[in-house]
């Protein structure tokens, strides 16, 4: 099952040159880790070569990851009828790095790098529109970042003496309770507070027993 | 003669407008009657689903699922519950998978329903959404029946679904699959025939089947524009495989090839109800996967045994952790291919999960639809996209 | 068969009701009834909603108006347009992007009005409460007369709550509202 898959995910990254930097295939899927700059001959290999034909271009999104340095991850999902197959495409990018946009490949990208850019802020080049799409027309910020809060930062009501809608500071009734139940005894690896010595002092017991 | 500056019209279609099919807002730039350019502006029913998600346990992220393509709930919880089983690495039990798809298709049917009798309101017709609704309430008794609520079920859930059918459930499905093929028949007489209906739809919005590949279509779309391609035939998942239905294609790829595949995947869906009330006559057995670290124990166990109240209150405040990983899975959703990517860090909370709706590549392609038809038109090429605000906005 | 059948008048007061109006009218040639109660009669008896269904709420609203659950034997006829609704009936959950919208339809309609939040999200942000783009109760921006609670609530429930506007509009009722 993942012989042909590799076997196609090779093919591809000789094919195109540098422009695919890793292959994988994990759970029966295929992703490969490309370059921002070979991205769209890539995607215009993929579409075009006999062997892919990746006639529909199905997703287009971002991953946020805060903790690396090229914090996006803008992930591309193709579908092949011919050969039903689909591939997954991965370029990573930070704040201010512009992706080439695929719109000239596939017209159906328009609207999804939109709403990566709206959602990430993930910077779209050559993109024959690229404006915010599904949050408020003045909205500001990128809400679907880890560092942007969950009740965001303003809220509206209507205002009857200047007669308008009013943005104001988010003011929530009852704050949203987060439980985070991530058990301390099955898998999880944070450190609980008060625990920082408890490594060293196993350590040490484990020397002296 | 002097030059005459002609300019375009630029008008505002929505958000609130009977035939906007929710909050649609159309900028409409018109030379005469004849539509121009049409920008749409959705984001008016953007509620933060996805960032809401990764603030919720895997169980409690399913019911937003429901709320995202609300005239057919179940089958957005299909896609999430196949992803996360996929993540986790189990099989449903076979009746529980015969349950999925015959709810699945219960479904489809909901969902084509609504469609078809607003589109015909869309162009004028008022009695098909009546006799179509009652057809829908009757559905969604066993929405109902087999989950409580009649709209968002909640009923499809990682590992299976959350309970069994109630008595008697079957044998009303009987009754109601003989019932549906005359009525299917009653509103074909009213639609297929008629000359009013005609005339609003055939030729309208002609979608190529090239053009649909390159706009990402999926589902009624794609089969109407002459490209036979269905994720149930394709890349089956469940029991589809055993499922003996036909796929119908059309032809000439407008608005009237459309309504009639939604028609005649109506029968077909009967047709695989009928398959599936059959078999779980006689296929036993769990409906969700033994495994207590991931479905519940009953409440009658939990209250007898200490185990049994552990795994309950373990699985209802964390949760269970998926493996770390990610994937893509689609489902033959009634609009099209809904999928859903979903990107797990090994936590009991998804770290990223995103909604692939058919209706937002479909959206953008009314553009391309819609220029030079008519304002009317307009009504008529919204109405046979099957457009659904709470999945493209989301 | 599942039919909902009106109750059956009751033979005596109909015909004590029809007789006494008949005594009146021909011995005097007009009728005296208080003037709120004639006024909240034609108010309730003919409220039409306007139909502000935007998102999983509509639907149910829209099951309310079909064969079933039939709205408009109660007079409440579906009426797009703002300037000849009584009733607006938000269904489903307001966002930021929305509510000018919603509150320009508002405006737009004539006095007296009333409005029906639908639905736990147009009552107070509902599922989606905590989060960024979400108006957290249409009663931000509009004012609120009736609340039906429920996600969605069934038709019935709408229904319900509609027959409670009605109540509230015999009970409140006066020439100007």
């Amino acid at each position: 099952m993942a012989e042909p898959l590799q076997e196609l995910g090779d093919h591809i990254a000789q094919a195109t040159g540098d422009a695919v930097m890793a292959v994988y295939v994990r759970l029966g899927e295929l992703m490969l880790d490309a370059r921002p700059d070979g991205l769209v001959a890539l995607i215009t290999f993929l579409r075009d070569d006999p062997r892919c034909l990746f006639k529909q271009l199905v997703d287009v999104c971002g991953v946020d990851w805060p903790e690396r340095e090229k914090r996006f991850d803008v992930v591309y999902n193709l579908l092949s009828l011919k050969n039903n197959q689909r591939v997954r495409i991965k370029v990573a990018t930070d704040e201010s790095t512009p992706v080439p946009s695929v719109a000239s490949v596939f017209s159906s990208a328009g609207w999804f790098e939109r709403e990566a850019y709206d959602l990430y802020g993930v910077w779209f080049a050559d993109h024959p529109d690229l404006r915010r799409i599904l949050t408020d027309y003045g909205f500001e910020g990128h809400p679907l970042r880890k560092d942007f809060p969950l009740t965001g930062f303003v809220e509206l009501r209507w205002d009857d003496v200047q007669k308008r809608v009013v943005y104001e500071p988010v003011k929530l009734t009852q704050e949203f309770r987060r439980f985070d139940f991530l058990s301390p005894w099955e898998g999880a690896h944070q450190v609980l507070p008060g625990d920082e010595k408890a490594p060293a002092a196993a350590q040490e017991k484990g020397k002296t027993s | 003669m002097p030059d005459v500056e002609i300019k375009t019209l630029t008008m505002n279609f929505g958000p609130q407008h009977p035939a906007a099919h929710g909050v649609l807002r159309l900028v409409v730039e018109m030379d005469g009657e004849i539509v121009e350019r049409c920008d749409p502006h959705i984001g008016l029913l953007h509620r933060g689903t996805e960032k809401l998600i990764e603030y919720k346990s895997y169980l409690q992220a399913v019911p937003y699922f429901d709320r995202l393509d609300y005239v057919s709930p179940m089958s957005q919880e299909h896609a999430y519950a196949l992803a996360v089983e996929k993540l986790l690495g189990i099989t449903v039990p076979e009746r529980g998978q015969y349950i999925r798809v015959l709810f699945a298709e219960i479904t489809r049917i909901l969902n084509h329903l609504l469609n078809v009798t607003t589109f015909a309101m869309d162009t004028g017709a008022l009695t098909p959404p009546l006799w179509g609704f009652e057809q829908r309430e009757l559905l969604m008794e066993y929405y109902e029946g087999v989950s409580g609520s009649r709209m968002h079920a909640a009923y499809f859930r990682p590992g299976g679904v959350h309970q069994d059918l109630p008595d008697g459930m079957l044998d009303s499905m009987d009754g109601w699959i003989k019932q549906f093929y005359p009525f299917m028949k009653d509103i074909e007489k009213l639609l297929n025939d008629n000359r009013i209906f005609r005339q609003r739809t055939v030729d309208i919005g002609v979608v190529g089947p090239q053009q649909a590949l390159d706009w990402g279509f999926s589902g009624p779309l794609i089969r109407a524009s002459g490209i036979p391609w269905d994720l149930r035939k394709s890349q089956p998942y469940d029991v589809y495989d055993r499922m003996d239905f036909d796929i119908p294609v059309g032809k000439s790829g407008d608005c009237f090839a459309r309504y009639l595949v939604r028609i005649e995947e109506m029968y077909q869906s009967a047709r695989i109800m009928e398959q599936c009330v059959a078999a779980l006559r006689t296929v036993t057995g769990q409906v969700r996967v033994d495994d207590r670290k991931i479905s519940p124990p009953r409440r009658g166990e939990m209250k007898g045994s200490m185990e049994a109240l552990i795994h309950h209150f373990k699985l209802y405040t964390e949760g269970y952790k998926v493996p770390a990983g990610e994937t893509y899975t689609a489902v033959e959703a009634p609009k099209g291919e809904f999928a859903v990517y979903l990107v797990s860090d090994g936590t009991n909370k998804p770290y990223r999960c995103k909604i692939r709706a058919p209706g937002f590549p479909h959206l953008q392609a009314l553009d391309m639809m819609t220029r030079g038809h008519q304002l009317a038109d307009m009504s008529a090429n919204i109405g046979s996209l099957d457009i659904v605000f709470g999945e493209i906005d989301r | 068969m599942g039919v909902i059948t009106p109750a059956k008048p009751d033979p005596v007061t109909e015909a004590a009701l029809s007789r006494a109006l008949n005594d009146e009218l021909a011995d005097k040639g007009f009728v005296v009834a208080q003037l709120d109660k004639l006024i909240t009669w034609a108010r309730t008896g003919s409220m039409w909603g306007l139909t502000f269904g935007l998102a999983c709420c509509g639907v149910e609203m829209i099951h309310c108006w079909m064969s079933r659950y039939d709205l408009d034997r109660f007079g409440f006829a579906p009426m797009p347009s703002p300037r000849s609704a009584d009733v607006m009936i938000v269904a489903g959950t307001l966002t930021n992007k929305m509510a000018p919208a919603l509150r320009k339809v508002y405006d737009q309609m004539a006095e007296p009005r009333y409005v029906i939040s639908m639905g736990s999200c147009a009552n107070g942000g509902g599922y989606y409460h905590y989060s960024y783009s979400v108006v957290r109760g249409c009663d931000r921006i509009i004012p609120v007369d009736v609340y039906v609670p429920g996600c969605p609530p069934t038709a019935e429930a709408l229904l319900y709550g509609v027959l409670q506007l009605q109540k509230k509009v015999r009970r409140t009722g006066t020439l100007v509202r």
